[in-house]
């Protein structure tokens, strides 16, 4: 019986403990900007994840139409991207390269993205004498992707320019 | 006597940044990039904003210098996509093609319409009609211009002459 009771005390303690480390990390994301838009930036990219999944390329029933090939007529590099994502995530990949030769890339960069806020968010929390640097890492590998990603699109801006 | 620091203008900065990020992403696909001005310079308004509020505050700035940085440069990028465009319209001769269409598609409605139409004449002086009709055939178009030069039709239609 005694045994018992103090089971009891020991989980009561261990979840106020719980608690209050819920608390903690509560407050820690209020005070740290860096948290609070890895958070959003990754609920942004599973928005976009989502809408590669519910529109289909069978239907072909996106919403977000080229304004590029409407106002010229002519095709531009990231035309097809749409398609491509819901391809890829369809498991259609072949398909998925031949609508855009880059929805590869830059569909890995989203999810790479999406790894990379869920990850050095883990980090920032777990280490916080490392902030500064963690976020220097951060932007630095961020923009290295973002240039692999994007490089071809940016080309063909500049190409024009 | 040490300097009072608060976070106002921070969730501005958070704001600006988040728009500036996407503005950034969107302004470098060729498909949306023209439209990526639209959050770009709400990106801009909401760092500037955000920067005055710290200014007055005292409060940290870092974000909102890197929210304000990031959307002057999507939005100079998207903005250069007009120019993109422009070009690549020019080289596709797409534009003037398209309004030359346009106005050749006006011009033909305009004259279908004015065959299609029953146009009349009326010509009404001193109480004496002349109808003419479009419609009618061509005999009777004849017949009334003979009519008309023969003089048979009652209306005096000279112009006196002044004496």
């Amino acid at each position: 019986m005694r045994n018992w009771k103090r089971e009891i005390i020991l989980l009561m303690t261990l979840s106020l403990r719980k608690n209050n480390s819920g608390r903690e990390y509560g407050i820690r994301f209020k005070n740290e900007p860096y948290l609070i838009i890895n958070i959003i930036l990754a609920g942004i990219i599973l928005l976009i994840v989502l809408y590669s999944r519910i529109f289909s390329p069978e239907k072909n029933n996106y919403p977000v139409v080229c304004i590029h090939e409407k106002l010229t007529g002519e095709p531009c590099a990231s035309c097809g991207l749409s398609h491509s994502f819901s391809l890829i995530l369809r498991g259609r990949i072949k398909e998925a390269y031949q609508w855009n030769i880059y929805g590869m890339r830059v569909f890995l960069f989203f999810i790479s993205q999406l790894f990379m806020r869920i990850i050095f968010s883990w980090i920032f929390i777990k280490n916080p004498g490392i902030h500064k640097q963690l976020i220097l890492f951060d932007i630095s590998g961020s923009l290295i992707i973002f240039l692999m990603a994007f490089i071809p699109f940016i080309v063909f801006i500049f190409k024009w320019l | 006597m040490e300097e009072v620091k608060n976070d106002s203008g921070q969730n501005l900065g958070i704001a600006a940044l988040i728009t500036a990020i996407i503005t950034f992403v969107l302004s470098v696909i060729p498909c949306v990039g023209l439209i990526a001005i639209i959050p770009g310079i709400i990106a801009i308004v909401l760092a500037s904003v955000g920067l005055s509020q710290a200014a007055r505050n005292n409060s940290p700035r870092g974000i909102l210098v890197a929210g304000l940085i990031i959307a002057i440069i999507a939005s100079l990028i998207s903005f250069s996509q007009v120019f993109v465009a422009g070009k690549l319209a020019h080289k596709a001769n797409k534009w003037p093609g398209d309004i030359q269409n346009i106005v050749n598609d006006v011009q033909d409605n305009v004259v279908k319409q004015l065959e299609d139409a029953n146009i009349s004449i009326k010509i009404e002086s001193n109480g004496d009609k002349v109808e003419i009709n479009s419609n009618s055939s061509k005999k009777d178009k004849e017949q009334t211009l003979e009519e008309l030069e023969k003089g048979n039709n009652p209306s005096n239609d000279t112009i006196p002459k002044k004496k």
